[in-house]
């Protein structure tokens, strides 16, 4: 699954961003590695949902540059469309389409954005329904479906454009507690394949487990980047000190 | 005078022979104010120029008379060449005239719909014309089928404004026959009733187009 290229997956440069008078994003540079999988974690208000919504031209930004792969986002849409066509994205709310089933939900950008028949389609969204574990649920409406299972479409439907890169953004906040770790674990799986990876999140453990970097986010900058070893053992910074205790206690 | 029951029956046939007109009427202006009402908010939303116009365009319809609209398509555009059948005015003349409501309508169903519903679109790549199809227009008719049939209801309430343009539809044939027996009463009330009648069909279809658009909403 992982796409072999030299260049890196995101490289972000003097990225700023304000809404209005606030500075969101300040001064953000972040290098993502093909197939590395990256933590963003921090207070609320620190921007780092802000900086990922960046990454795929859901937010615009002032300042900065942002190059996927080899391609950088930015005034030209069609690169834009381009850059956004690789990247798969999960939000915290699923966002998926109520008012379609579960399996059209994967196909609708397979016909509509790829031309994709839709025998063709289907069959590539059962395969990847299938991958998430509720291969069952693919005639059900998202409305039918518990929390856990509608994330877990949502994670197909982004894969199913078969994206060199996906984004989540904090993709168990909105679940019951017991209905993370089945969310968590499919993200680990796809971790496993080598997919490159951003989530924001507060999972702490899946941090631990799979990420091999955790940047630490406050008020718009980054003020930490490190190794899960090095970020929850000997955390440099006192905010990412007092942000790590206060998710301990 | 009193109210002759025999002769209201007698008036009948006469009346709904001209209720395919009305419906034709009804039914054309419906799909064409629909249209154009979705249109006008499309162009609305896009901002610019455009949209502010369409803003005007909006209120401005929603300020005037709908006779005005059918007086000025009929009477006042042949001055300048354009010159249309009656019918055609009348539907044209409903359909612009709704369309301004609809869009307005259409607007609250459109708010109504997550910011989400959006972003998960355009994050998988879908250009704004096949989201606007196949994500915010489905949504959009969800949230809005009580307010839409209403405005059915009212377009097909309108159709005897296309009286004074010469088509015989429901209450023409009505007025026909009150004018050359002298009775009022009876055609009138027969007209009502079956205007009442035909309402009622569509508010009840549109209920049951609800439930069907709802689809399952629970586990």
């Amino acid at each position: 699954m992982a796409h072999s290229d030299d260049s890196p997956a995101v490289q972000i440069t003097s990225l700023n961003k304000w809404y209005g008078a606030f500075h969101v994003l300040q001064e953000v540079n972040l290098t993502i590695p093909s197939g590395s999988r990256v933590v963003i974690c921090g207070p609320s208000g620190s921007g780092k949902s802000t900086l990922i919504r960046c990454l795929n031209g859901l937010e615009a930004y002032q300042q900065g540059t942002v190059t996927l792969g080899t391609v950088p986002l930015g005034d030209n849409a069609r690169e834009t469309a381009l850059a956004r066509r690789q990247t798969g994205m999960v939000f915290q709310s699923f966002n998926l389409f109520p008012h379609l089933t579960v399996l059209s939900n994967c196909t609708l950008a397979l016909r509509r954005v790829l031309s994709m028949p839709r025998k063709e389609a289907e069959s590539l969204a059962r395969h990847f329904l299938e991958k998430v574990r509720i291969p069952e649920q693919a005639d059900k409406y998202p409305a039918q479906l518990s929390g856990g299972q509608q994330q877990r479409v949502a994670i197909a439907r982004a894969l199913c454009m078969n994206p060199r890169l996906m984004l989540f953004d904090e993709p168990t906040s909105a679940l019951d507690p017991e209905m993370v770790k089945e969310v968590l674990d499919v993200m680990t799986g796809l971790a496993h394949e080598g997919m490159t990876m951003i989530c924001v999140t507060h999972e702490m453990g899946f941090a631990r487990e799979v990420a091999d970097q955790v940047v630490f986010m406050d008020q718009g900058s980054i003020v930490e980047q490190a190794s899960p070893m090095t970020f929850f053992t000997t955390p440099s910074h006192p905010r990412a000190q007092s942000f790590l205790n206060t998710l301990l206690h | 005078m009193q109210f002759d029951v025999a002769f209201a029956l007698s008036t009948v046939p006469t009346i709904l022979g001209a209720i395919g007109m009305t419906l034709l009427v009804a039914a054309v202006s419906c799909v064409g104010a629909s249209a154009v009402g979705f249109g006008l908010e499309v162009v609305r939303r896009s901002g610019g120029l455009g949209g502010l116009f369409v803003r005007f365009l909006i209120d401005f319809i929603r300020a005037t008379p709908v006779l005005v609209w059918l007086y000025c398509l009929y009477f006042i555009l042949p001055f300048y060449g354009i010159r249309l059948g009656a019918l055609a005015t009348g539907i044209i003349g409903l359909s612009l005239y709704y369309s301004g409501y609809l869009a307005e309508v259409f607007k609250a169903g459109i708010d109504a719909i997550p910011n989400g519903q959006g972003e998960a679109a355009r994050a998988l790549g879908l250009g704004r014309i096949d989201m606007t199809i196949f994500v915010i227009a489905p949504q959009m008719l969800r949230n809005i089928a009580a307010p839409m049939g209403n405005y059915f209801v009212s377009i097909l309430k309108a159709t005897p404004y296309l009286a004074v343009l010469a088509v015989p539809e429901m209450l023409g044939r009505a007025f026909d026959i009150a004018s050359e027996t002298y009775r009022y009463a009876e055609p009138l009330t027969v007209a009502g009733l079956i205007f009442l009648g035909l309402a009622l069909l569509i508010s009840l279809a549109i209920k049951r187009l609800e439930v069907r658009l709802m689809g399952p909403t629970t586990r």
